[in-house]
């Protein structure tokens, strides 16, 4: 009868804590997102199943959890809190990338770098809440909307909130679809979301092949500090641009990112045991993270109906939006919006150009404000 | 310590500007230097400037038989192929014709020459009979 009394005092129904619950609700609504509604399933299931198995409850000492030194999940968590995962992303992404698009139009450069002002206001309002600089830098980045950059600033900067950043940052980008339209009409006009670009230039291949090595050398001279992100980003687009190692490019940009993609899920998510969680920073760090993103996409929008205070070809201001790093979603969304007003205005390749950029912009953020800080 | 308090005891306002600049500034001189890329690639693409190139004309090397009608074995040599073309008995008006025909050398003095080395024996007629 002890033995039994003892068994029962070590399951999960007996050892439940309401937080506990309450995340494995958050992480079944995840789950009906990704599956559902297809929301970003490629983020959302990995992360929602993560957050249930995170919040099993469990008699702690037993190297189970994730929290815990020797536990299965720990070791797989320290891709996440050293920083590797991002960097193996990032290695995919590259090798994913188009930049013929962006080397057409390089103007639409500039709209990838407005779009990341989202990430400096959110560091002002991260540090007037009272966040401290490295918090407050880890929050802002979630701006930039690129999951991968954002854990990688956090676990240097601030590894204790490497679970709620993240989720917050993917969460957003998966709700990109709900988040961004509203933004984009109340900043644009009927006309301006009319506005057709033009027909881009073709590009050389020897512009393409030549980009990654020049893009890489630029952003790494003023950024060091980005290296561990944009140097594979840019390895992984010379591997898929040259041609000649096609089965290298294939590997990153399939297995290689899948892989990163699915550890990187998993434990995020697992790392949101309720206990440690749930609390007041959690949740001001998804405000902040709704209010980053929303800036950053405003942004984004705003700059280009500046820039077309001066251009004679003007720029459809919806591309702005794009300019966040959330590839593809964001492009998909600018896209989309386009086609609602104009069915035969086509507009992603234009808006995937500001999406590469913005991946670049948020990677160099994440340097610089790593460099102002690491003293 | 919050509000504004907390961004200027934090350096935040420095921090906020200047990173904002940097970026703008990185990301505005990548934008310029990419612009600027497509010319660089067509200057290395450039053809090469036009040469005038002399050719020097190769003298063909015509092969000229020697001038020694005096010589049998060569002038056996000369005329195995003219005789090969020929009938085994022929006429030697024909030797001549086809000794004119492939522009060999003093055709009179060489027929004449093989006729002394007993190379062509005459059957009577004209008609010969070549003895290599």
């Amino acid at each position: 009868m002890d033995l039994i009394l003892q068994f029962l005092h070590n399951t999960g129904f007996f050892l439940a804590d309401y937080r506990n619950l309450i995340m494995i609700v958050i992480g079944s609504f995840f789950v009906y997102l990704a599956i559902h509604k297809n929301y970003e399933p490629l983020l959302l299931l990995p992360i929602g199943f993560g957050v249930i198995l995170g919040n099993i409850p469990f008699f702690k000492g037993f190297g189970i959890g994730i929290y815990e030194a020797n536990s299965v999940l720990h070791y797989l968590y320290f891709g996440v809190t050293s920083g590797v995962y991002p960097s193996i992303i990032f290695l995919g992404l590259g090798a994913m990338t188009d930049f013929s698009f962006l080397l057409a139009n390089p103007k639409l450069m500039l709209l990838g770098a407005a779009a990341q002002m989202g990430i400096f206001f959110t560091y002002l309002c991260a540090l007037a809440l009272g966040f401290t600089a490295p918090e407050a830098s880890s929050i802002g980045i979630i701006g930039g909307a690129d999951g991968p950059t954002s854990i990688f600033l956090t676990a240097k900067l601030a590894p204790h909130l490497i679970g709620p950043i993240a989720i917050a940052a993917y969460s957003y980008m998966a709700l990109i679809p709900i988040i961004q339209p509203p933004i984009m009409l109340l900043l644009t006009s009927k006309e301006e979301r009319l506005i057709r670009m033009p027909n881009m230039r073709e590009v050389s291949r020897k512009e393409i092949i030549i980009f990654p090595v020049v893009g890489m050398v630029l952003c790494t001279f003023l950024a060091p500090a980005s290296i561990p992100l944009l140097g594979p980003f840019f390895f992984g687009n010379i591997l898929k641009e040259s041609g000649v190692v096609d089965r290298l490019a294939n590997t990153a940009r399939t297995a290689i990112i899948d892989t990163a993609t699915i550890l990187v899920g998993l434990t995020v998510g697992a790392s949101t045991q309720g206990d440690v969680f749930l609390n007041a920073k959690s949740v001001g760090i998804f405000l902040l993270g709704a209010v980053a993103f929303s800036i950053a996409t405003a942004s984004g929008i705003l700059f280009a109906k500046f820039m077309n205070l001066f251009l004679k070809n003007k720029i459809n201001p919806l591309l702005g939006a794009a300019g966040v790093s959330a590839v593809p979603g964001s492009a998909r969304e600018v896209h989309m919006m386009g086609q609602r007003e104009d069915r035969t205005n086509f507009l992603l390749m234009h808006a995937v150009a500001c999406n590469s950029s913005g991946v670049i912009g948020s990677a160099v953020c994440a340097g610089i404000l790593w460099s102002f800080l690491i003293g | 310590m919050f509000g504004l308090e907390a961004i200027a005891h934090n350096n935040g306002w420095t921090i906020a500007v200047t990173g904002a600049g940097i970026v703008f500034t990185g990301l505005a001189t990548l934008s310029f230097v990419i612009s600027q890329l497509h010319k660089v690639v067509s200057l290395l693409d450039r053809p090469p400037k036009a040469t005038v190139e002399v050719v020097i004309e190769e003298k063909i090397a015509i092969w000229e038989p020697p001038d020694c009608p005096n010589d049998a074995d060569l002038a056996v040599k000369l005329y195995q192929p003219l005789i090969d073309e020929l009938p085994p008995e022929f006429d030697l008006a024909d030797l001549y014709i086809l000794a004119k025909k492939y522009h060999l050398p003093h055709p009179h003095l060489s027929i004449r020459c093989l006729q002394d080395a007993g190379k062509l024996k005459s059957l009577g007629e004209g008609i010969f009979r070549f003895h290599a």
